[in-house]
């Protein structure tokens, strides 16, 4: 029987990830066939180039202490957001008086647009990443210590 | 906003993430809270091995730090729950269903038979590979309606989502909930240890109950 | 209307397609762990293919969760296996004897790392941290390590709260969040690196 079969063949575990790869390949294949997809223009955190900044590839459009013109979706649930995007520490202002080429290091020194949505905009995404990181953590430690 | 849960009953924002409650959300986050807060207090069960056509049985012995952090990670499972349940956010609710997902993992890793440990290894390689098509439709979701708060999506004039993203979404959530998949087999439920486990389906099921949800009103 | 993103989209969705064959037709329990890490990287590219500042602070918890499920499923996998460090005799080859790395790799890479903050920055020191912890053998003190990650996860989440209630105070906010995630990320990386050569 067809149906007794197909039973079987789910009811082993060791086949159910092929069933799934199997299903998102389907499904991915379908996808690429009904491609042509809009993109919207009018995106949240948009980004500008301005190869000219000292702070490229992350110019942030603003001073320090004073707040960056961001586009976030509920403004009224963020008063204070911008300035965090405009705020430099004393180091990485001094980094981008003296050379035109560390735009990445100073955009992972405090401060920034990264730090604007990940802290404060989009704070609970963080929050939630950090937790699946703790609880990997201590699946892997419990059963290290149980095997050894 | 007029969905299928109904109109939203008070919101709680945390920046771009507003959690919303309304009368759909708030039922199944009152029901994963309810067996947190079982999970928290009842005792769990010895299982007994019965020897037919004789008086021998032998019952299990389960170590208490195993009993102690299969309920820790029950506990993580219902919060997480919780989260998926009344998250606004598509992208939010993407993270909460992998952390559901790694939770129910965690459950069944801890048992110390190497059967039950194979089905726990299955179901993780199938929960990982579910984040591909959960957040690929999430950020398809984004550069397509270029929003990804759900209230925003669900306005009337809003930019539909496109069909094959939703099946995307759909897809996602099936992968990581796999779990009641093996109730067929019971090798999960082969494991001991009764409130835990139970966890892992009602997990599964609150959040297939949420995603489709979410695809309908979105 | 074929626009850029479509093209992009097709190319990640055929690749995808590929690292899904793949795992199709895999039986092997370790390769079928390594082809699902490698099938991960078009869902990055997708997130990566939005093209604004949101999609660099999407990709990161997707990176993240990525590697944690592989942290989690690669013990799973050697508890499972019975896998043991088995310590290998009856081999007497003279060698030169083993002399101790500089310190001044791992220091800059700690300093590096100090300097970026943040989660990169939690990274690339944790990666020094590990280098010296390989290269001497040391492997004291982890109660301490574990104990400052978890503090700095609780001052991490008190910058949340206060960027979420008090966002007058944004100044301190982002201070504590990049330091506390530093603190986590690198400590939490450190002792899964470490962790696992030490098996005895």
């Amino acid at each position: 029987m067809i149906i007794s079969r197909i039973s079987r063949f789910i009811s082993n575990f060791d086949n159910l990830l092929a069933l799934f790869a199997g299903a998102c390949a389907v499904l991915a294949v379908l996808f690429v066939l009904f491609l042509p997809l809009p993109y919207s223009e009018d995106q949240l955190y948009p980004k500008e180039i301005d190869e000219s900044s000292p702070l490229y590839p992350y110019e942030r459009g603003g001073t320090p202490f004073e707040r960056a013109d961001i586009h976030v979706q509920y403004p009224e649930n963020s008063p204070f957001a911008g300035y965090v995007t405009a705020y430099l520490t004393p180091f990485s202002l001094a980094l981008s008086r003296l050379t035109p080429h560390a735009g990445t290091t100073i955009v992972a020194h405090p401060g920034g647009i990264l730090d604007e949505i990940l802290y404060n905009t989009r704070g609970l995404d963080t929050v939630v990443e950090t937790t699946i990181l703790f609880i990997a953590f201590a699946i892997g430690s419990y059963l290290f210590r149980k095997g050894s | 906003m007029i969905g299928i849960g109904g109109q939203p009953l008070f919101m709680l924002p945390f920046g771009d993430i507003v959690l919303y409650f309304t009368p759909f959300t708030l039922t199944l986050f009152i029901l994963a809270l309810v067996f947190t807060v079982l999970v928290i207090i009842s005792k769990p069960e010895r299982q007994i091995d019965i020897v037919f056509g004789g008086d021998a049985y032998l019952a299990k012995e389960i170590s208490i730090s195993e009993m102690k952090f299969r309920r820790f990670m029950a506990i993580a499972c219902g919060l997480a729950s919780m989260g998926a349940m009344v998250t606004g956010d598509i992208f939010d609710f993407a993270l909460f269903t992998s952390l559901v997902g790694i939770c129910n993992v965690g459950i069944v890793a801890a048992v110390k038979s190497r059967h039950v440990q194979n089905a726990a290894y299955q179901y993780g390689l199938v929960a990982m590979s579910a984040t591909v098509p959960l957040f690929a439709g999430a950020a398809i979701v984004a550069a397509t309606t270029g929003t990804l708060s759900i209230l925003e999506l669900a306005l009337p004039g809003a930019t539909k989502v496109p069909l094959f993203v939703k099946a995307l979404l759909t897809l996602g959530v099936m992968g990581e909930g796999m779990a009641p998949f093996y109730a067929a087999k019971a090798e999960m439920f082969r494991a001991p240890g009764a409130p835990y486990v139970i966890m892992c389906s009602l997990s599964s099921l609150l959040i297939f109950l949420r995603v489709i949800e979410v695809v309908l009103t979105v | 209307m074929w626009n850029e993103y479509s093209v992009g989209l097709a190319l990640v969705m055929i690749s995808a397609v590929i690292g899904f064959l793949a795992l199709l037709r895999e039986q092997d329990d370790l390769h079928r762990l390594l082809i699902i890490d490698l099938v991960e990287i078009p869902s990055l590219a997708i997130i990566a293919l939005l093209g604004t500042d949101l999609a660099e602070a999407l990709i990161l918890p997707g990176l993240v969760v990525g590697i944690a499920e592989l942290l989690a499923l690669s013990q799973i996998y050697v508890t499972k296996e019975g896998l043991r460090k088995r310590p290998v005799r009856g081999l007497h080859i003279e060698v030169v004897e083993r002399a101790h790395a500089p310190v001044i790799i791992p220091a800059l890479l700690v300093g590096y790392g100090i300097v970026l903050s943040g989660f990169t920055g939690g990274a690339v020191a944790a990666l020094g941290a590990i280098f010296f912890v390989i290269s001497r053998g040391s492997t004291d003190s982890y109660e301490l390590v574990e104990m400052a990650s978890g503090i700095a996860w609780a001052a991490w989440i008190a910058s949340f709260f206060v960027f979420m209630f008090f966002p007058q105070y944004w100044y301190a906010g982002v201070m504590g969040a990049a330091v506390g995630i530093l603190v986590k990320v690198a400590a939490k990386m450190t002792l899964v690196g470490s962790m696992w050569g030490e098996a005895e």
